[in-house]
């Protein structure tokens, strides 16, 4: 007896869940909202979309979206909650955890304090904030989906099981969070506590079918402070500080990169020079560079300017993205 | 609210947590219901395991296998656990399951349920599996919380998506639906009630197709299926014992018409089916199958669905005013049918059954049966009309002994004739199917080449019609379905306009839509060109023929398999039968014959051979004409054929 009457409890809490949402989400989603942003970069056509998802982390400006390749533009281009339209800078990245940070300027603005971000156990009930497909335009209001966190789980657990760079935590979601456009939002649970970065789209190679997830703040909050911190950027073209007399150069290491004919050209390497530090290094040809020595290498501009800041004599380490794997090489020039 | 929230701690105490807290206000209720769920997922967890294969095929078809780990429900202590058979569909070389300590033990597969598509594993382990709580059928409550539970994520925690129960009945009463996404991350596993019972075991599903893979399409839809676990439980033993469980048949030919609207009246039995063996007759109508009664051919689906190969069910039928209660022993599989044969041609416009001609080589021709005679007696019943004699010798058996009673000029004989099968061969020559009749009245339908149109197609339908049709004469249609691109009007009408009006033949040819090409649903077009023909024309039933060339002869085997009742035979020329088709059981009172061209060198070659043999081996009856090329039939081939059509009304 007491089964059934549980069943029909069951059967009426799914429909005010529904008819009650005014009561429950919508002061959450309301408090939520004006947190979200909208960016527009590079892309355009089927498959790559020109926009992508974030969300404010200080009251100074810095937002926390995706790294992706809506950011390879120097034209990036935010849109608050208000429809506030700004030009952004890309501050930092962290490729391994899939983050971005970007700068505008403004003031005073709401924000998530990641410091306050909470973990979620399987079975919590999550609110999914973003522009999937980018529904909302101007000052409407990002997207909400509701659902569920399904399973917190590590995203490769085989090597090559997911077409992604990251391989850590990550909770994958009972609700259709992971569309074109979503990546970059905001998970929050029911009461809208911040809790993971909705991820990009994700096909699951295990199953062949597409994969909802989110990457736990707490996986990328450090990332987030160093990027903030002044680590994790591109070399900054500081006039004060010293250019070595010999510095290094990619000729030295034996790479050459795609022909540089935009204002931010993805650091891919087109050739190895063969027996060349970069040959022995295992460098191959359409490797992307992410990072040179912790500097964030966002353009081939960028790259060769880093290196200008290394001494010949010193080593060079590169982040490279191959595929879908991140690789790490150490390289030294040849002596003289 | 109180209710609510008294009810939710019911649910949180009968799972057994008991973490108690204060409960006010609705933020509380939704985390009480959120603590529920997440503790009915909890209960069922030790008896969710992971399933991990090795080897096998990469790709099924054009399916490219997954090669991660899936899910299985265990169903007793002793090792045993089910699953969906898309599992396996790339016949694992090695299957390891994790149990619940944590070790993976080699598994092997013990049985499969081909009805409802799971598989059985034994799981070599000494450890106890934790079988879980089901969850009682009658107690299900359309839009009661169910929770899809899968291992496939994580190797500890299960992976859980929430949902409402959609239906309870669906897929012929097979499974019950839930909008809970259902997908390869948790086909195999549980779905789960608000307490941690089991309801059934996520499957993909369709019902209309049977593979491994049907219904997976629509993983994550909204749209998800599990078996019943009682149903499984019912037929565990037979399992565990290594045997295979198959849809159960009841062996009858169900009428024409909506399955909703059609009463269940037995159009035939098939012999020694089980419908058969109980005693059932063409005539009966189903009444009642387990003691529910039936009103319908889908209800009679319905009741039929769930059961196998071996179930006893009690059927009841109406005979007349009489009721008959039947005990029948569903069967796996059935012999096919196969069309006895008298071996003559009836006399059309005759007056009673008079023999046009006789097959020499026919039980009718051993047992002296002349052109001429007047069939009056058939196994001790008479008859006057073909199409009555043609059921009658469908309910019997190839092989069998039959009485008849001709009228030789006036003479009385009695022959007995052993039925044999449906030729293959086509006859040389035939002799006239009528007497001169001459025309009465006027001619009130459209002759020479003209246009069937159909009201609201775009489609348009070239028809050929001989220029003395006479009402009077019952005419063959034949349907010709062109290679896309190819069709000429003026050659067309060219081709058939003789044979036509020298075979009482009328040839109607729909156009595609699209002249490059057929679509599949273009088949209800096809139909309705029938249809109007029909309406227009007198046209003989039992020669109606869909000829298709090239892509126009998948559209014809299409079009006859979907329309059984209205097409006699199908032509395909340098076709193949279209890919994944399932070919339906030949049927005593739908009546297909199939006459194919086979060129050995052509790339189709395989595929068209293969579709021989499945018809031969349903018991088909297949005309093959081998050619040397790929080509369109020349003008010998031609009339070979339309003497192939003007035979179909044998008897």
């Amino acid at each position: 007896m007491f089964a059934r009457q549980c069943c029909s409890v069951a059967l009426l809490l799914s429909l005010p869940a529904v008819g009650r949402a005014e009561s429950t989400f919508a002061p959450v989603v309301r408090d939520v909202q004006p947190r979200m942003v909208k960016i527009y970069g590079a892309g355009g056509g089927r498959g790559l979309e020109a926009y992508q998802s974030g969300f404010v982390i200080s009251a100074e400006g810095h937002i926390l979206t995706v790294w992706s390749y809506v950011l390879d533009t120097e034209f990036v281009t935010v849109v608050l909650d208000d429809g506030r339209r700004f030009q952004a800078e890309l501050i930092g990245a962290d490729p391994r955890v899939e983050i971005a940070v970007l700068k505008i300027d403004a003031e005073q603005l709401s924000h998530f304090a990641l410091d306050d971000a909470i973990d979620l156990a399987p079975g919590s009930r999550v609110l999914a904030f973003s522009n999937l497909f980018n529904v909302a335009v101007g000052d409407e209001a990002a997207s909400v989906l509701h659902g569920s966190v399904s399973a917190r789980t590590r995203l490769a657990a085989r090597r090559g099981a997911f077409e992604s760079a990251y391989d850590g935590p990550a909770y994958v979601l009972d609700a259709m969070t992971n569309n074109p456009g979503a990546g970059g939002g905001a998970l929050t649970d029911r009461r809208g506590r911040l809790a993971a970065v909705v991820g990009k789209e994700l096909r699951n190679k295990l199953d062949n079918t597409w994969l909802n997830y989110a990457i736990p703040i707490s996986e990328v909050q450090l990332s987030v402070e160093q990027i903030i911190d002044g680590e994790l950027r591109p070399q900054p073209d500081d006039p004060d500080l010293r250019r070595p007399a010999e510095p290094m150069t990619l000729a030295l290491l034996g790479i050459v990169l795609i022909p540089d004919v935009l204002a931010k050209t993805p650091p891919y390497v087109d050739d190895v020079v063969a027996a060349s530090p970069a040959a022995e290094s295992g460098l191959q040809p359409d490797d992307m560079i992410l990072f040179v020595n912790d500097r964030l290498a966002g353009s081939a501009s960028d790259l060769k300017n880093a290196l200008s800041y290394i001494d010949r004599i010193d080593e060079v380490r590169l982040l490279v993205q191959r595929g879908q794997q991140l690789v790490e090489v150490s390289l030294f020039a040849p002596d003289e | 609210m109180n209710d609510f929230i008294r009810c939710l701690l019911a649910a949180l105490l009968l799972v057994g947590s008991c973490d108690l807290f204060h409960a006010s206000g609705e933020d509380d209720l939704i985390e009480l219901e959120e603590r529920a769920l997440q503790a009915a997922v909890a209960k069922v967890a030790p008896s969710v395991v992971r399933i991990e294969t090795f080897g096998g095929l990469e790709r099924v078809g054009n399916f490219v296998v997954g090669d991660g780990p899936t899910t299985g429900l265990v169903v007793s202590e002793d090792g045993y656990v089910i699953s969906s058979a898309f599992n396996f569909v790339q016949k694992p070389d090695s299957i390891l399951v994790t149990v619940g300590s944590g070790r993976r033990a080699a598994a092997e597969i013990v049985a499969r349920d081909q009805s409802r598509m799971l598989v059985l594993l034994k799981v070599n382990t000494d450890e106890k599996l934790v079988p879980p709580v089901v969850s009682p059928r009658g107690e299900l409550v359309v839009g009661q919380w169910t929770l899809a539970v899968g291992k496939t994520l994580d190797p500890q925690v299960p992976n859980t998506s929430t949902g409402i129960l959609s239906a309870v009945n669906r897929i012929w009463g097979k499974a019950v639906q839930t909008d809970a996404k259902v997908s390869p991350s948790n086909y195999g596993g549980p779905l789960i009630d608000i307490q941690g019972r089991v309801i059934g075991v996520l499957v993909p599903m369709s019902p209309q197709a049977t593979s491994e893979f049907a219904g997976a399409e629509w993983y994550d839809s909204g749209i998800g299926f599990a078996v019943p676990l009682d149903q499984i439980n019912a037929h565990l033993d037979q399992m565990k014992a290594g045997n295979d469980l198959h849809r159960g048949l009841l062996g009858i030919s169900l009428p024409k018409g909506s399955i909703y609207s059609e009463p269940p009246k037995i159009a035939a039995c098939k012999i020694r089916s089980p419908a058969d063996v109980a005693g059932m007759k063409a005539g009966d109508t189903i009444v009642a199958v387990a003691g529910k009664e039936v009103r319908t051919v889908a209800q009679l689906k319905h009741a039929l669905g769930p059961l196998y190969g071996g179930d006893e069910v009690g059927i009841t039928v109406t005979r007349g005013d009489e009721r008959i209660e039947t005990k029948v022993t569903l069967a796996e599989k059935l012999l096919a049918y196969e069309h006895p044969f008298l071996g003559v041609l009836p006399q059309r416009n005759a007056n009673g059954i008079v023999v046009r001609y006789v097959y020499p080589d026919s039980g009718g021709g051993a047992a002296g049966l002349q052109q001429g005679d007047r069939i009056v007696r058939f196994a001790g019943q008479e008859y006057q009309d073909p199409s009555a004699l043609r059921a009658e010798i469908a309910r019997r058996e190839v092989g069998g002994n039959v009485g008849v009673t001709v009228m030789r000029g006036d003479k009385s004989l009695d022959l007995q004739v052993v039925l044999g099968t449906l030729p293959n061969e086509i006859e040389a020559e035939l002799p006239p199917a009528h007497d001169e009749l001459p025309l009465e009245g006027v001619r009130n339908v459209e002759v020479g080449v003209t246009e069937i149109k159909i009201p609201e197609e775009p489609n348009t339908c070239v028809a050929v019609v001989p220029v003395d049709y006479n009402p009077r004469i019952e005419y063959g249609l034949v349907v010709y379905l062109t290679a896309p691109g190819t069709f000429q009007r003026e050659a067309f009408a060219d081709r058939w306009r003789e044979a036509g009006e020298e075979n009482d033949l009328i040839v109607i040819a729909p156009q595609p839509k699209d002249a490059e090409r057929w679509t599949r649903t273009e088949v209800d077009f096809i139909k309705k060109a029938v249809d109007q023909g029909v309406a227009t024309y007198n046209i003989d039933p039992t020669r109606v023929v869909v000829y298709g060339h090239q892509a126009g002869g998948a559209m014809a085997y299409l079009t006859a398999f979907e329309h059984r009742d209205r097409f006699t035979g199908v032509v395909a020329v340098d076709a193949g039968l279209p890919l994944r088709m399932q070919l339906p059981d030949n049927d005593p009172i739908s009546r297909l014959a199939i006459y194919t061209t086979l060129v050995k060198s052509s790339p189709i070659a395989e595929r068209v051979e293969a579709g021989i043999e499945a018809f031969r081996e349903m018991k088909y009856p297949v005309t093959v004409t081998e050619l040397g090329s790929p080509r369109e039939l020349n003008a010998g081939e031609l009339a070979e054929l339309v003497r192939w059509v003007d035979a179909l009304d044998r008897l």
